[in-house]
């Protein structure tokens, strides 16, 4: 039986959500290093280039 | 520090209204970001970009602060407060962040409402200031919505700082100071 005095740690939802925010940042990440202009740009979508020649 | 009942609740009702409001208002700035992405419409694309930049100055900025400090006073002025349970740490850290999001892309949107402004309408250049505005709209709708789930749920869960609160108060008190009390993370 755990001890009611001692700190029973993190709870299980908060653990899960810890590792999915960490998965989601490193795939933001990824896109933006590994070539996410690409993918946009492959798409019709690219813009990054067009919105600082506007500026 | 904690609110009497009537002030409570008033604070309670101000927090519901300005973080509902907010959702509500980036949900219409998403829905116009859309129009100005997709309208082949010259004069809905010009409308789209300057309501949204209306909407996101006035509204989502003013609900976004007003929703952060609501919150604030709402945990320190209840036996909620706010680092004892990882929801509410959660609710503001997420706040908070979509806050500092929004105030670093309100150049972008601005930028945007320009453009349209212009006498000629540079497409290429609206339609790349209107992904990633279409973009950080959907994510921020997104994850403000978990604080407004987790209102409602309040999963259990203490942090250390918060069990040690607990632990200072006698056992029998947490009933009359409205404390939850502590469940395992099992339940």
């Amino acid at each position: 039986m755990p001890d009611p005095h001692t700190y029973p740690g993190a709870p299980r939802w908060m653990k899960v959500s810890g590792i999915a925010v960490v998965v989601a940042l490193l795939l933001v990440v990824l896109i933006h290093v590994g070539g996410g202009h690409n993918i946009l740009a492959a798409a019709g979508l690219g813009g990054h280039a067009a919105l600082e020649s506007g500026r | 520090m904690t609110m009497a009942p009537g002030l409570r609740k008033f604070a309670l009702t101000v927090h519901v209204i300005c973080s509902v409001g907010l959702l509500g208002a980036i949900a219409g700035f998403l829905a116009l970001a859309i129009a100005g992405l997709t309208s082949q419409n010259d004069q809905m694309v010009r409308a789209a970009y300057l309501a949204m930049e209306l909407i996101a100055r006035f509204v989502i900025l003013a609900l976004a602060f007003a929703s952060l400090l609501t919150g604030l006073i709402q945990s320190v002025g209840t036996p909620w407060g706010l680092f004892r349970h990882y929801w509410v740490l959660v609710k503001l850290l997420l706040t908070a962040f979509a806050t500092i999001v929004l105030l670093v892309k309100m150049e972008l949107i601005g930028y945007a409402a320009r453009l349209s402004a212009e006498t000629t309408l540079f497409r290429a250049d609206l339609r790349a200031a209107g992904i990633q505005l279409v973009i950080h709209a959907s994510g921020g709708l997104l994850v403000l919505l978990v604080p407004a789930i987790l209102s409602v749920y309040k999963p259990a869960g203490m942090t250390r700082y918060g069990w040690r609160k607990r632990s200072a108060i006698a056992p029998g008190l947490h009933a009359v100071v409205g404390l939850q009390a502590p469940k395992s993370p099992a339940s």
